[in-house]
């Protein structure tokens, strides 16, 4: 039995070498001491683990699904896709942090420290196959995560965006487990694979609990991926948060929170199929109004914070879309809509980050003139405000289109028309912007310290991923498209 | 041979890299480059001109191979007789727009590489084949329209810049709603995404649902094309972008605008709207028809109404736009024809137009026919600069359609062919040209003629420069108004094979 256990370790490396780095890094932390050099071979060291388990992760990419620990755990392809864009994504925050002046010098491996710890969280949601594990993976992501949004802790915003995401994050859990209690009521497990196989046999008074309870717990992983109504937390968090805890939040537990609704709308809402209509219309009315909320706020915004916080809920709606055709076109649909948002998020931020920095403050006119300063990044960031808005030849546009492409071949032709409205009007605020950074007169010589050689040069190197992926996209379209979901 | 459209195709950006690889300091040096680009480019489309075979209307210069093979895109390019003309036209009006930015001094490197990679995806647009490659350079060619407008722009350059790219995106984001949709209707095959394998009324009996409501396949996703070519082309209502993009635009975008960018419209109606949705066509070839009509009154009493210059050619752009568009609804061989020739047509005579105020602009400072306060913004231009008048009136009369030059005659043709068709249409559609020649030489009048503006004094008349690159369009606006033939022959067969096929619907 123990050795049988131990066995499935072997399966669970990526996640041993988190916790392994999470655990030595607590350490670390308290034996080195306060110095700059002490931090950035601390940082190099995360980074460093990091890597190996994004290596023992790509090994694992052509697998076969596997279930361990009594059928807690899936590894199938899909989550391992998923969890390397949770890792990219983390190892992206966790440089940027390095630089930042957001993290005050004394808290960089703290930042790391949870950083990880999220991880972890996102990296057993994603794997997750039964209801307990699910939340188990989903509160981890959580209680780091209110943590981590008052890094900032003398400023007022920041603690104010640690509490309101702890209490909307509580509530929401709460409702969530709710929900659960009521799905094992009906259903008597809270392993998936026995829940579903009870599903089509479900009639009457079973089934409208079934459904309510389903929507009860949407309401704890809809709130991670902040679709409306439940997005009001993601302006004000993303704000008052320091900016690599923000890079952080837009792609990690996005990522894990779509793994699970995807994992969780495939298992249940295939085979029922009063279920499966009522789902897909929920979905289509969500996505619809998550697209729209986020978008029509975003425009009036001033802080790029803001901005980039009700973008990310208008992506999201976007990426939705996704899940109602409930196939594997979907999915892959999605996870190269990951790939792609992950990179142009954290360029985004990355240089945001470095401007904001300069000058204390993260609104529009620390941009103005950007183009005459810095060229290169002006260029950049103009590349993937264009990106975001689904504009050809970055792979923003090939996302949209995928997206697009699952929805028309459901004849969704309604939904595929509030998508195209509302990627006009994303592309206007993301316009906005590249024009005060392009079309704006520069205030003077000043350079940004922030852009040394190597931070450039690691921004250059997020971008190749924008531009490439847009012309050259078929391979990772392959391997979107064989990290199939399992679902037995 | 067939490499030569790849030539055409990415010299320019070959050009663009290598103007971006100059020293910033060396103006010059990025002004001749960017010149010998365009020029080989010219010559290169001229070597086309020779070798195209007009006896047949199959595509011709094929270059094929897989790009994204899982979704069967190709990168497909070829071209035929229509967009022959077109290839000729866009080569010859990026040498041109080159010679006429050598004033240009902000930021020289940027301007003429995005200048370059301008003319690179809208060639890209005429030549695509593939559903999915036409819509990456149809929305590629915004990004340097963008920059273009919005850096070297006029004074409200900013909303310009925005307000013209939203509104193409608004227009382009249905057309890829349309081309997915046929896509999967057209069963995902090894054809699904090539432009010339959905042609032919292949979509006339389907249907789709949206919000409960049954829509015709073929009229609603019409419409949807519709709106983007129109968008571009552009047809009234459409059309309140034009005005802002080329009055705040610098002349050599302008001349580009008009030029070429609104044939993209017209051209889209030409290669995918009419082609594939032969029957929502025909049925809505009397909306197409008045739209025109409004668009040529509309656009030339508007003209009649402005006093700065510009703003006047641009509204004259809506106008005989306006005309193509009639053309096209005949669905007749003349009308076709005359609309195809009035692409090209319009496209010298409107670039001669904005030239020309460029050049006064450049003297000046200002483009008032009448300025703010009421007083002349020139007078007795004739006596100052003789040789900036003599280009004027023959650019003018090109414009207003005078027999003998080049816009008559595809007037003439677009009026012939529509005649039988929708002749109340014809009848108003003739004040048009009625009312274009009285705007444009009002404006002559009150610029050329009368007595010599204190202001106008100093002016230098076109110095060589501008006289050099005014020839060659000249040149097109007097010869092809005597003997169209040479362009006529090329898209005869190409136009024909489009009548033939909208005549079974």
């Amino acid at each position: 039995m123990i050795q049988q256990l131990f066995g499935f370790l072997s399966y669970y490396i990526p996640e041993v070498v988190c916790v392994v780095l999470m655990t030595t890094l607590l350490v670390a932390e308290s034996a080195v001491k306060e110095e700059y050099a002490s931090r950035g071979k601390i940082i190099g060291y995360a980074l460093a683990m990091l890597s190996v388990c994004l290596f023992f992760l790509i090994q694992n990419l052509g697998e076969a699904p596997l279930y361990i620990f009594h059928n807690a755990i899936t590894i199938d392809p899909f989550s391992t896709l998923i969890k390397i864009i949770m890792v990219l994504g983390t190892m992206g925050a966790i440089y940027l942090s390095f630089s930042s002046k957001d993290i005050y010098p004394n808290l960089k491996s703290e930042f790391a420290i949870m950083a990880v710890g999220v991880l972890i969280g996102g990296m057993l949601l994603a794997s997750a196959n039964n209801m307990l594990t699910l939340y188990l993976g989903l509160e981890t992501l959580s209680i780091l995560s209110y943590v981590m949004s008052t890094l900032k802790r003398d400023e007022s915003t920041s603690t104010e965006a640690g509490l309101k995401y702890v209490l909307y994050g509580g509530l929401s859990a709460g409702v969530a487990l709710y929900g659960i209690s009521h799905l094992y009521g009906v259903l008597g497990s809270i392993q998936f694979v026995e829940m579903a196989t009870k599903l089509p046999a479900l009639e009457g008074t079973n089934l409208l609990v079934v459904l309510i309870s389903f929507m009860l717990f949407f309401v704890g992983i809809g709130y991670k991926i902040s679709v409306f109504p439940f997005h009001m937390w993601t302006p004000d968090v993303y704000q008052g948060s320091p900016i690599p805890v923000t890079a952080f939040f837009a792609i990690v537990p996005k990522m894990a929170g779509m793994a699970a609704l995807l994992r969780v709308s495939f298992i249940f809402f295939t085979s029922n199929s009063a279920l499966n209509v009522s789902w897909v219309g929920l979905m289509l009315v969500i996505s619809a109004m998550t697209m729209t909320v986020g978008n029509v706020t975003a425009i009036g915004q001033s802080s790029v914070k803001r901005l980039l916080a009700f973008s990310s809920i208008g992506h999201v709606g976007l990426m939705i879309l996704g899940v109602v055709t409930l196939n594997g076109e979907g999915v892959r649909a999605i996870l190269f809509y990951g790939i792609v948002y992950m990179f142009m998020t954290l360029i985004a931020f990355y240089i945001t980050s470095h401007l904001s920095d300069m000058y204390g403050s993260d609104s529009y006119d620390v941009f103005k003139g950007l183009i005459y300063k810095h060229p290169t990044m002006a260029i950049i960031m103009a590349g993937v405000l264009f990106s975001l808005a689904g504009m050809p030849p970055f792979s923003g546009f090939v996302a949209k289109f995928n997206i697009f492409s699952v929805v028309i071949e459901k004849k969704l032709y309604g939904i595929a028309i509030v998508a195209a409205i509302n990627s006009v009007i994303a592309l206007y605020y993301y316009m906005k912007l590249a024009k005060t950074m392009i079309f704006g007169q520069s205030d003077g010589e000043v350079k940004v310290l922030g852009f040394t050689p190597a931070n450039q040069a690691v921004i250059i190197a997020l971008f190749i991923p924008v531009l490439f992926l847009g012309i050259f996209w078929e391979k990772v379209m392959i391997i979107s498209g064989n990290a199939v979901l399992f679902t037995k | 041979m067939n490499g030569i459209l790849n030539w055409i195709l990415w010299l320019p950006i070959i050009g663009a890299v290598a103007v971006v690889a100059i020293p910033n300091a060396k103006d010059n040096v990025i002004r001749w480059v960017t010149l010998l680009t365009t020029t080989i480019t010219l010559i290169l489309s001229v070597v086309l001109y020779s070798k195209f075979d007009t006896s047949t209307a199959a595509m011709q210069f094929v270059v094929k191979f897989p790009w994204i093979e899982q979704f069967h895109i190709n990168y497909h390019i070829g071209i035929d007789g229509i967009t022959m003309l077109m290839t000729f036209l866009n080569a010859l009006l990026f040498f041109i727009c080159t010679l006429s930015s050598w004033t240009v001094t902000k930021n020289v490197k940027a301007y003429f590489a995005l200048l370059l990679m301008l003319q690179s995806s809208v060639f890209g647009v005429f030549f695509s084949l593939d559903f999915f490659l036409f819509y990456v350079y149809w929305e590629v060619m915004l990004l340097p329209m963008f920059f273009l407008i919005g850096i070297w722009g006029g004074e409200n350059r900013e909303y310009a810049a925005i307000k013209f790219f939203l509104y193409t995106f608004f227009g382009s984001i249905f057309m890829l709603v349309g081309i997915i949709a046929l896509y999967y209707a057209s069963g995902k095959g090894v054809d699904s995404f090539s432009i010339l394998a959905h042609q032919g009324g292949k979509y006339v009996n389907e249907t789709v649902t949206i919000f409960g409501h049954t829509f015709s396949f073929e009229h609603l996703f019409f419409w949807f094309m519709f709106l983007g070519f129109a968008i571009k082309v552009p047809v009234f209502p459409f059309h309140t972008w034009l005005p802002h993009a080329h009055v705040q635009a610098p002349t050599a975008v302008s001349v580009i605008l008009a030029g070429v960018l609104l044939k993209m419209g017209t051209y889209g109606f030409l290669r995918i709207a009419f082609p594939i949705f032969p029957k929502a066509a025909v049925d809505s070839s009397t909306i197409i028809a008045w739209l025109g009509l409004i668009s040529v009154i509309y656009g030339a009493f508007c003209a009649m109404a402005q006093d700065d210059m510009k703003k006047l050619i641009a509204y004259s752009s809506v106008s005989h736009m306006g005309f193509v568009m009639l053309g096209l609804s005949a669905m007749t061989v003349q009308g076709m024809n005359g609309a195809v020739l009035q692409m090209f047509n319009h496209g010298t005579s409107t670039a001669m137009m904005f030239l020309l105020v460029g050049i006064l602009y450049e003297r000046s400072h200002h483009r008032w026919i009448v300025k703010p306060d009421g007083s002349k913004g020139y007078g007795g231009l004739s006596t100052k600069l003789p040789k900036y008048t003599v280009v004027f009136i023959i650019g003018m009369f090109a414009s207003l359609g005078l027999p003998g030059l080049s816009g008559f005659i595809s007037e003439a043709l677009i009026f012939l062919g529509i005649y039988q068709k929708f002749t109340t249409i014809t009848v108003i559609a003739v004040v048009g040209l009625l009312i274009g020649a009285a705007y444009l030489l009002w404006m002559f009048k009150r610029m050329f003629f009368g007595e010599v503006n204190p202001s106008t004094e100093k002016y230098e008349d076109m110095n060589a420069r501008e006289v050099f690159y005014m020839i060659p369009l000249c040149i097109c606006v007097v010869v092809f108004g005597i003997f169209p033939s040479p362009l006529l022959n090329v898209m005869k067969a190409s136009v024909g094979q489009l009548v033939d096929l909208m005549a079974k619907f």
